[in-house]
């Protein structure tokens, strides 16, 4: 009975991926062990349980995934419940992927979410490998880029090609009012996050001299009492608090009588809280929009039932409903995923860092100017050695005479090299021939 | 140290949680969404995925009408239907498990199919503020779209199957003040500038000043001066043609000071005068198509019915012909621009207060056309003319077409179809899908494809429905098999992430209705998941 | 097109391949190590870094050799944020200086820093700008409204302020530190 429920449950998906049709990927095989492979073995990644996340995780329990986890390092406050469904008035200061993982789980029978209560930061390499789709949420770009990051460093080169089987696809989805974007990246394949940085709007800053001789917004004055006043007299004896009404209350104040002294208009509370907390707009909608077509997207990806969306999307619903999507291109010099592992032969790890940077710059098949060379060794960033900069050159001049060994290299670092003669950097590994 | 807190309205718990929306349509646009009742027709994922995104931000009440009993293929495909819900009301648990996430909003459900409502209580439908209509079959369909036309309600009506949305908003008439456009337009009068205006341009030197003020002065006096100049030049006209503005702009470069060996200052103002003078040297014109609202019937004549918005607009009219002599009243408004704070607030002070006294005399004119048509002077507040003045510019008017209208070969807007079917590209054909598909239920009771086994034959049947729909339009047979085939496959399957999506953009239309602002869509929008885009039609 | 489905029900069964599983540098660590291979340092300028593992961390020596503030020896503080490209890095300024647009606690008036920072930039980019202050302060728009009004002024006297600050003493009510080569 059980069974028999479940297989009516799951008709509309059944139609879709046990059907064939004109508009398929030409790929695509239609049986059950598409679903049964959503519901059995493809393993999810969300990234941030806010407005996308929440909104995330039930679509995606909806088309059929089972195994996904979700991570994020925020609890839940009261200005989220007007979008972050799955959060109630009592969970308030609670973990968000804890509060949202339980949610899912209980509603939805069957359904496995696993939460993580950290920063992205805090999760190994080992972490991000066990999925097959990451899927993020998040309205943070550092932390967009560092997963960007992640997910390149994961990709497997043999003999210069790139071993597909190491690639794990990014569905990445934004907010902004009534805005949002899309897009699908297959890492090493397509533009990945590094390679358009530039379409990132930059936070919006004032000239400091404006905003401490010429105000003439009121955010100018929000901005002065931020940046000048607050470190000066320093009110509460530690950094701002944006969260503490205490605070805003106390900057509020200031940039008043700051903005009465101007003659400058248009000064709220809301405003300050706004500028001090760097607020963006958000509602329910455009969370449900965005984050349900990252879904339809993981969905496509994961069961290639249809082409994948290719492979960047723009919403607007300001005037009417706006949707355009195009063909981002990937910057062949990308410091984050165009390929350029080389490997360097050598004899043993007794050469001389001295020696090896030699083969650098002689041997034709490298053919570098000035490299420096930075690597991670036990954990930790070591720079070996940078020529051009005098007192980084001296710091770093005793290392030319260690050997690799003796530096902590071995055939698995990697060795970061920048070089005038490139425009983005490379990763040597050394090989050793035994 | 910690000061007393001021007293600011912005503290209360509501406007903490509903903060990051009251910055997209403030308080006022709250309050509205709070007095609002809508109603909805079939709470399936779509129908709840609707609801979601209106209950969370707050709407005043909600009613679902919904005479199914849940099913598993329910539970599969909507979130707000538990595995205990097998069997009982839909509109019952939807209603409940709704009013979970928001306790500010009221909800009742009634469980019966709409089609009973229509034939039993006719009036039912007459205190909505709006209805929102999911997966609803043709016949009936056609029944409500005539009854809220009649009723001038608002309606959503809205349906997925696989890959493929459906809105179409019913609208005889909506209005908006606040546009919210990306790029607002400032208001800047270089060409007509007001008495205060004038004078305040007239009292300043651009020669006899220092450098610091030569380099403080904001570009708006910049470029007054310099049209002076040009005017004394070549008579009244702005420069207009490219190699006009051109000249114009050396004359500007020309301006910049120079140190001691001859060689230009940086002066920013000036930089941002030259880059001005593209957007701000037109000349200062009602917009064509705020034209067209203040010379509507509906603001000519005015009646006991007309809406505030019409009687302000009827006002702004009169105000235009007599005291704003041919202009809009000033937004009162200045850009961000290189200045001292001085001469920065000074000049803004000017339009402010011209924008001010242009309030006033909008305000005068409502208060005489209140009285002229017998309404109680208190009926408009101050606030909305003078939200209304400010955004005078941007107005926008939008009529729309009754849905039942779409059912009748004669009054579809055949045109619209065929010239769209022409574009490979357009999503067009998925509304004559769709369409087919309406038929198809209406004969046999059952979506194509529904069941495994009758895929096949159901081709055939779905593509005699499609050819005499197109029969009945007279276009040829302009639809691809390849889409027969693509519409038989789905069989009525309800992907939930693509309902959400459709949901998530019907209920912004809503959203927009309720608020009066924003512009919504008019009046079909076609969602197309599989390349993440759509198209608008006007039908 | 990879087809993920076939892919990955295969590779769970199999070995998953061989990565390497220590992180990789982040790409602010990238960007600034390529900055830094690429500075092409005035001959007035000079860098120190704290620790040379950590090359976000430095501090910028500027000893201008003609203008207002020849001898003197002026340090400023860099400090390179996760999110750069995307977000300028954070520059003080360590030395008192008598300076329009720098003011008392270190805050440097320099549009790059701020406002017109594009991720094209770099550190090269920022020492030129820094280098120029000290060749052309604006008194414009200035952070420092005291300086200014006497650059503007008064050249003269100015000039006298800087070296006297530069000694190390007095300007109206503010004490500075001697910061001369």
């Amino acid at each position: 009975m059980d069974e028999e429920n479940l297989h009516r449950k799951l008709s509309s998906l059944r139609k879709i991926l046990e059907r064939s049709g004109p508009f398929c990927r030409p790929d695509f095989e239609p049986s059950p062990e598409s679903l049964k492979f959503l519901m059995q073995n493809c393993k999810i990644l969300v990234v941030g349980a806010g407005g996308l996340g929440c909104e995330c995780l039930k679509n995606l329990a909806l088309m059929g995934f089972r195994q996904m986890e979700v991570i994020d390092m925020d609890v839940i406050d009261l200005s989220n419940l007007n979008r972050q469904f799955l959060f109630r008035h009592k969970d308030i200061g609670k973990s968000k992927a804890v509060t949202a993982a339980k949610f899912i789980n209980d509603r939805i029978p069957g359904c496995n979410v696993t939460p993580h209560f950290c920063r992205i930061q805090d999760k190994e390499p080992e972490f991000y490998k066990q999925f097959h789709i990451i899927l993020c949420g998040l309205d943070s770009i550092i932390a967009r880029r560092w997963i960007n990051s992640m997910l390149t460093s994961l990709l497997v080169y043999n003999d210069d090609q790139l071993d597909v089987s190491s690639v794990i696809p990014l569905i990445d989805g934004g907010t902004e009012g009534f805005k949002g974007n899309l897009r699908v990246i297959l890492p090493g394949l397509t533009p990945c996050i590094e390679c358009s940085l530039d379409l990132y709007p930059p936070q919006i800053t004032y000239p400091l001299c404006t905003i401490a001789n010429t105000p003439r917004l009121p955010e100018h004055c929000i901005e002065y009492v931020k940046v000048v006043q607050w470190p000066r007299e320093n009110p509460f004896d530690c950094c701002i608090d944006g969260d503490d009404p205490q605070h805003i209350t106390w900057i509020y104040e200031k940039s008043n009588d700051r903005a009465l002294h101007f003659g400058i208009r248009g000064l709220t509370y809301r405003l300050v809280q706004g500028v001090i907390k760097n607020i963006i707009p958000a509602v329910a909608s455009t969370n449900a929009i965005i984050a349900s077509m990252c879904c339809t997207e993981v969905f496509k990806v994961a069961t290639s039932c249809s082409a994948s969306l290719n492979n960047y999307m723009v919403f607007s619903n300001t005037d009417g409903i706006y949707t355009f999507s195009y063909e981002a291109e990937k910057n062949e010099n990308c410091l984050s995923c165009s390929h350029s592992i080389k490997e360097v032969p050598l004899k043993s790890l007794d050469v001389k860092l001295k020696e090896f940077i030699d083969i650098l710059k002689y041997d034709n098949a490298f053919q570098l100017k000035n490299p420096s060379i930075t690597a991670k060794i036990s954990g930790k960033n070591k720079t070996l050695y940078v020529e051009n900069i005098a007192s980084l050159e001296e710091q770093t001049r005793q290392n030319l005479s260690k050997s690799l060994f003796e530096l902590g290299i071995s055939n698995q670092t990697d060795l970061i090299v920048a070089d005038s003669t490139a425009p983005s950097t490379f990763t040597f590994k050394v090989k050793v021939s035994d | 140290m910690a000061s007393p807190a001021p007293k600011s309205p912005e503290q209360s718990e509501k406007s903490r949680k509903y903060d990051r929306q009251l910055r997209l349509w403030n308080d006022h646009g709250q309050a509205l969404l709070e007095s609002a009742h809508i109603c909805l027709i079939n709470a399936n994922a779509l129908g709840t995925e609707i609801m979601k995104s209106l209950v969370l931000p707050g709407i005043g009440a909600f009613t679902i009408i919904d005479g199914h009993k849940v099913k598993d293929e329910d539970i599969g495909s909507n979130f707000f239907l538990d595995s205990d819900s097998l069997g009982k009301s839909r509109a019952q648990v939807t209603t409940q498990l709704l009013l979970e996430m928001n306790s500010d909003v009221r909800g009742d459900f009634i469980d019966e199919g709409p089609e009973q409502i229509l034939n039993n209580s006719p009036d039912f439908f007459n205190n909505f503020s709006l209805v929102i209509a999911c997966a609803m079959p043709e016949k009936s369909l056609v029944v409500l779209s005539r009854k809220l036309w009649e009723l001038d309600i608002p309606l959503i009506a809205c349906r997925t199957i696989g890959f493929v949305g459906h809105i179409r908003v019913q609208v005889k008439e909506h209005t908006v003040v606040e546009t919210h456009p990306d790029n607002e337009k400032s208001d800047l009068r270089l060409d007509k500038p007001f008495e205060a205006l004038k004078k305040h341009f007239d009292a300043i030197d651009l020669e006899s000043m220092d450098l610091k003020d030569h380099s403080h002065t904001p570009y708006v006096i910049i470029l007054y001066k310099y049209l002076e100049k040009w005017r004394s030049t070549y008579g009244g006209d702005m420069p207009k043609t490219y190699a006009e503005k051109e000249e114009f702009r050396q004359m500007l470069r020309a301006g910049i000071r120079k140190d001691e060996e001859n060689v230009p200052l940086s002066e920013e103002n000036f930089e941002e005068a030259i880059k001005a003078v593209n957007t701000c040297l037109s000349p200062t014109i009602v917009p064509s198509g705020v034209k067209e609202i203040l010379n509507d019937n509906n603001c000519v004549n005015l009646n006991s019915k007309s809406t505030s918005f019409w009687i302000i607009a009827k006002a702004i009219r009169d105000f235009v012909e007599n005291e704003g002599d041919g202009l809009l009243p000033q937004k009162g408004s200045l850009p961000d621009m290189v200045a001292d704070t001085e001469k920065f607030v000074s000049l803004q002070q000017v339009y402010h207060k011209q924008a001010g006294l242009d309030v006033e005399a909008v305000w005068r004119r409502t208060l005489q056309l209140l009285r002229q048509l017998g309404k109680p002077s208190d009926s408009i507040p101050e606030k909305d003319v003078k939200l209304y003045c400010r955004h005078a510019s941007e107005l926008c008017v939008q009529r729309g077409t009754c849905i039942a209208d779409e059912y009748d070969p004669k009054l579809l807007n055949v045109n619209e179809i065929v010239e769209s079917l022409e574009n490979p590209e357009s999503f067009m054909v998925h509304y004559v899908m769709l369409r087919g598909v309406d038929k198809f239920i209406d004969e046999y009771n059952t979506y194509p494809g529904e069941f495994d086994d009758h895929v096949e034959p159901d081709i055939v049947k779905l593509k005699a429905c499609i050819s005499k729909l197109l029969g009945e339009w007279g276009c040829g047979p302009v639809v691809k098999d390849d889409y027969v085939h693509e519409f038989c496959r789905y069989g009525g399957a309800e992907l939930h992430s693509v309902s959400a999506t459709v949901g998530g953009l019907a209920a912004q239309e809503a959203v927009k209705f309720i608020t009066h602002q924003y512009k919504p869509v008019n009046n079909t929008f076609i969602f197309d998941a599989v390349s993440c885009t759509g198209n608008t039609f006007f039908l | 097109m990879i087809k993920l489905f076939s892919l990955k029900n295969a590779k769970k069964d199999g070995e998953s391949p061989k990565t390497g599983t220590q992180k990789k540098a982040s790409a602010a660590q990238l960007r600034i190590q390529k900055d830094i291979t690429e500075l092409n340092l005035p001959k007035t300028c000079g860098t120190e870094f704290p620790d040379p593992d950590d090359l976000l961390t430095f501090k910028l020596i500027i000893c201008p050799d003609e203008g207002f503030y020849k001898g003197g020896r002026f340090v400023f503080s860099f400090k390179v944020g996760p999110n750069y490209p995307h977000e300028p890095p954070k520059v003080k300024c360590e030395t008192q200086v008598y300076h329009p647009n720098i003011d008392l606690e270190g805050n440097v008036c320099l549009n790059i820093l701020r406002e017109d920072w594009k991720p094209v930039l770099t550190i090269n980019s920022i020492v030129y700008g820094l280098q120029y202050l000290f060749l052309e302060p604006n008194p414009e728009d200035p952070l420092n409204k005291d300086a200014a009004d006497v650059l503007q002024n008064n050249r003269r006297m100015f000039e006298q302020n800087v070296i006297k600050a530069m000694r190390g003493g007095y300007i109206g009510q503010c004490y500075f530190q001697r910061c001369l080569k």
